[in-house]
C-alpha cells in the first residue's frame, strides 16, 4: 500500500544553542509528523521551544542532531543555495510583525515572493492578483502598507506566502499584532485555506488560535509533552 | 503508518535562483525608496569625478591655450647675440659677427628671415633735424643709432608708415640714408619723406628714406636711428653686428639654434649665446605637469570622501533594513542574492554620480573656456572613463555593507527587524 509522505516529519531533532561556555537547548529528541492537508497549531509558553521548531520546519535554521525531511527530502543533505530554493518554493512565512516593505505597493510585496523562486516573468502579476483575491484584498493592490489596517497587512503577507503555493505555510504568532476582530478574521482566512487543502502550522500561545487548529503539539522546556 | 520515500528530481532541491534582471529592479527599487537620502549621497560622488575631470579639462586646454599663444611668435624666433663674448676680453677677443651673416643663415633650411643688427658709437653725437628757430623746443636729441642689414625689416617683422628700407646697394655705396623708428620720428618732427628730409648725427647728415611703424621683435628699433651696416662702418668704424634675429619656420627652432652659432662662427662657436624658444611639448607636458599634480590630489580626495559616503550609507541602509534582510531570505533569497542586491544599489549610486559628475566636469571645463576665451580641450576617454571609475568607486565602497548584509543569520534578522 502506497500512503504519500508527511510533508513535515522531525526524526529525534535537537537544537542547541551555544551561548558563551554554556549550552542551551531549545528543543530536544523532538519527534513528529505533518500530513499533507492538515491545521497544526504549536503551542506552549515562551521560551518553550516553539519559534526554533518553526524556525527548522521552515529550513532557516538547521538541527544540532536528528533529521528532518521535508516532503521526502532529507534537508541535512542540502547545501544553503538548495535550502533556499526548497523556502522559495515549498514554504510560507507569515510573521507576527508582517515584515511588509513599507515603500512598495501591496502587490509589489507580494510578487517578492515570485522574484526567488524562478516563476516566469508573465506568470507573476496573474498569480500575485489571484492571491490577493484568495485574501480579500483585490481593492487593495495599489495601496502602500501603511495605509492599510493591520488585519489587512496580515493578509497582504499571506499573500505574499500563498502567491508561489507552497507545500506549507508557517505562521508565527500570525494574530500576535491584532486585536481580536481583525485576529478572527485571519484566523477564519485560515480555515479556508485548510479548506482548500493547504498545510497549515501555526506557532502560538493563544488558546483560540489553537481551538481552529485539528491538532496542537504542546511544548514545555524543549519536548513534546502532549499531541492532542 | 509506512512512511515512504518519494523519489526525489534535481528540481526537487535546485538550488535558489534570481534573474540579473530582477536583481537590477530590486537595486532600483532599493535606491528610489529613500531619494532625498540617494540624492545627496550620490553628491559625494559628483564631486570628486566632477573635480577629476575638470582638472584633467582644464590642464589640457590650458595647456594647449598656452602652446597656441608661444607658437605665434616666439617658436618662430631664434635670437644670436655675441654680447658673451664681449665680457671675456674687454672688446678685444670679442667675437665678429660677419658681414656676411644673412647669406650664412638663409642657407640653413627652415630659415625664413635673417638681420643682423648692432649699436653704433657716434661719439656722443646728438641728433637732429633741420633747424627751426623756435626757441622753447627741443631740437637736439641723445638718440641710440643701429647699423642694421636690410633683412632686418623681415626677420623683426617690421612695417613702415612711409618710404622706404635700405637695401644692399645703399649698403655697400655707403649711402647716407637712414630710416627713423616711430618714436625717433616723432620727436624730430619727421612725418614724410617724399621731401627727402635730412637728419644730422653730430655733423653728419643722413636722408631719411622711411619710417618704422612697427616691429614684433626688437622693439627699441623704433626709438632709433637705423643705418645701413655699410654706411655705419664707413662712417663711424662700426665693427660687427651684436645681435642676429632668425625667423625660422615653425618646428625648426631648435635645430636653427644648434645650428646658427655654428655657421656664424666655425671656429668658436660656443661663445655666441643663443636664444630659442621652449619646446611646445615640453612647455605642455610642464604646464598639464603643474596644474595635474595639485588638482588630481584634490579630485582624488573628493572621489575618497565620495567613497567613505556611500559605503556609510549603504551600511546604514543594511542596518535599517536587517528586517528586509531576513524577510528576503526567507522568501529564499540566497546570501549571494541579498550581497548582489546591495553591491549593485551602490555600484549604481557610484555610477549615477559618475555620470552627472563627468557632465559637470565637462561642462566647467567649457565656461572656464569660455570666459578666457580659450578653446576647450578634453581627451576623449576622459569623460567616457569618468562613470566607470564612479562605478568602480561605487563597487568598492559597497563591499563590507554588503558583506556585512550576507553575513546575516535569517532567524536573527527577522526577529530584530
Amino acid at each position: 500500500m502506497t500512503v504519500e509522505a508527511p510533508v513535515v516529519e522531525l526524526r529525534e531533532v535537537s537544537r542547541t544553542f551555544a551561548a558563551g561556555d554554556v549550552s542551551v537547548p531549545a528543543l530536544r529528541d523532538a519527534s513528529m509528523s505533518i500530513d499533507r492537508g492538515e491545521y497544526v497549531a504549536v503551542i506552549g509558553p515562551s521560551g518553550s521551544g516553539k519559534s526554533t521548531m518553526l524556525n527548522l520546519i521552515g529550513l532557516l535554521d538547521r538541527p544540532t542532531s536528528g533529521s528532518y525531511i521535508l516532503e521526502g527530502i532529507d534537508t541535512s543533505t542540502l547545501n544553503e543555495g538548495q535550502r533556499a530554493g526548497l523556502r522559495s518554493r515549498r514554504i510560507g512565512f507569515v510573521f507576527q510583525s508582517f515584515h511588509l516593505l513599507a515603500h512598495r505597493s501591496v502587490i509589489e510585496n507580494v510578487l517578492l515572493s515570485t522574484i526567488y523562486n524562478g516563476m516566469a516573468r508573465p506568470d507573476r502579476v496573474p498569480a500575485a492578483e489571484a492571491a490577493l483575491v484568495e485574501v480579500g484584498l483585490a481593492h487593495r493592490m495599489d495601496f502602500l502598507p501603511t495605509k492599510l489596517s493591520g488585519g489587512e497587512r496580515q493578509r497582504v503577507a499571506i499573500a505574499r506566502a500563498l502567491v508561489t503555493r507552497p507545500a506549507i505555510l508557517l505562521a508565527d504568532e500570525p494574530t500576535g499584532n491584532l486585536d481580536s476582530a481583525t485576529g478572527g478574521a485571519v484566523l477564519d482566512l485560515f480555515d479556508e485555506l485548510r479548506a482548500q487543502g493547504l498545510t497549515l502550522v501555526v506557532v502560538t500561545h493563544d488558546t483560540e488560535v489553537s481551538e481552529h487548529a485539528d491538532r496542537a503539539i504542546h511544548l514545555r522546556d524543549g519536548r513534546i509533552e502532549v499531541e492532542s | 503508518m509506512t512512511n515512504v520515500v518519494v523519489s526525489v528530481g534535481a528540481d526537487a532541491v535546485a538550488p535558489a535562483r534570481m534573474s540579473p534582471r530582477d536583481l537590477a529592479a530590486e537595486a532600483v527599487a532599493g535606491i528610489f525608496a529613500r531619494p532625498g537620502r540617494t540624492v545627496l549621497t550620490v553628491l559625494g560622488t559628483v564631486l570628486g569625478i566632477g573635480a577629476l575631470v575638470a582638472t584633467l579639462g582644464v590642464a589640457k586646454t590650458a595647456g594647449n591655450q598656452i602652446v597656441g599663444r608661444f607658437d605665434e611668435l616666439a617658436a618662430t624666433s631664434v635670437v644670436v647675440t655675441n654680447e658673451r663674448g664681449f665680457f671675456f676680453g674687454g672688446g678685444d677677443v670679442r667675437i665678429q659677427i660677419p658681414a656676411d651673416a644673412e647669406d650664412r643663415l638663409l642657407r640653413l633650411n627652415g630659415v625664413t628671415a635673417v638681420g643682423a643688427m648692432g649699436p653704433v658709437d657716434v661719439g656722443g653725437a646728438l641728433v637732429r633735424s633741420v633747424p627751426i628757430p623756435d626757441p622753447l623746443a627741443q631740437t637736439e636729441f641723445q638718440m641710440s643709432v643701429y647699423g642694421a642689414t636690410p633683412g632686418l625689416l623681415g626677420a623683426t617683422r617690421g612695417a613702415l608708415s612711409t618710404g622706404r628700407w635700405f637695401d644692399w646697394g645703399h649698403s655697400e655705396r655707403a649711402d647716407r640714408v637712414a630710416v627713423l623708428g616711430t618714436g625717433s620720428a616723432q620727436r624730430l618732427n619727421v612725418t614724410r619723406v617724399d621731401q627727402q628730409p635730412v637728419v644730422f648725427i653730430g655733423d653728419e647728415a643722413f636722408v631719411v628714406i622711411g619710417i618704422l611703424d612697427s616691429v614684433r621683435r626688437q622693439p627699441e628699433l623704433l626709438n632709433a636711428v637705423i643705418l645701413p651696416e655699410g654706411t655705419a662702418r664707413e662712417v663711424y668704424g662700426y665693427m660687427s653686428a651684436a645681435t642676429v634675429q632668425i625667423e625660422v619656420e615653425i618646428g625648426a627652432a631648435s635645430l636653427i639654434a644648434e645650428q646658427a652659432s655654428i655657421a656664424l662662427s666655425p671656429d668658436e662657436p660656443t661663445l655666441l649665446r643663443v636664444q630659442k624658444p621652449p619646446e611646445p611639448a615640453d612647455l605642455r607636458r610642464d604646464v598639464e605637469g603643474d596644474v595635474n599634480a595639485l588638482f588630481l590630489v584634490l579630485g582624488g580626495v573628493s572621489l575618497l570622501v565620495g567613497a567613505i559616503g556611500i559605503a556609510n550609507v549603504t551600511l546604514v541602509s543594511v542596518l535599517e533594513r536587517v528586517g528586509e534582510i531576513g524577510l528576503r531570505r526567507a522568501l529564499g533569497a540566497a546570501r549571494r542574492h541579498v550581497a548582489g542586491q546591495f553591491l549593485m544599489e551602490s555600484t549604481a549610486m557610484g555610477l549615477v554620480g559618475g555620470i552627472i559628475g563627468a557632465s559637470m566636469g565637462v561642462l566647467l571645463v567649457v565656461a572656464i573656456s569660455a570666459t578666457r576665451t580659450w578653446t576647450p580641450v578634453l581627451d576623449p576617454w576622459v569623460p567616457l572613463t569618468a562613470p566607470l571609475v564612479g562605478a568602480m568607486t561605487g563597487l568598492v565602497a559597497g563591499l563590507y555593507p554588503a558583506l556585512r548584509a550576507a553575513s546575516l543569520e535569517p532567524v536573527e534578522a527577522l526577529r530584530s527587524g
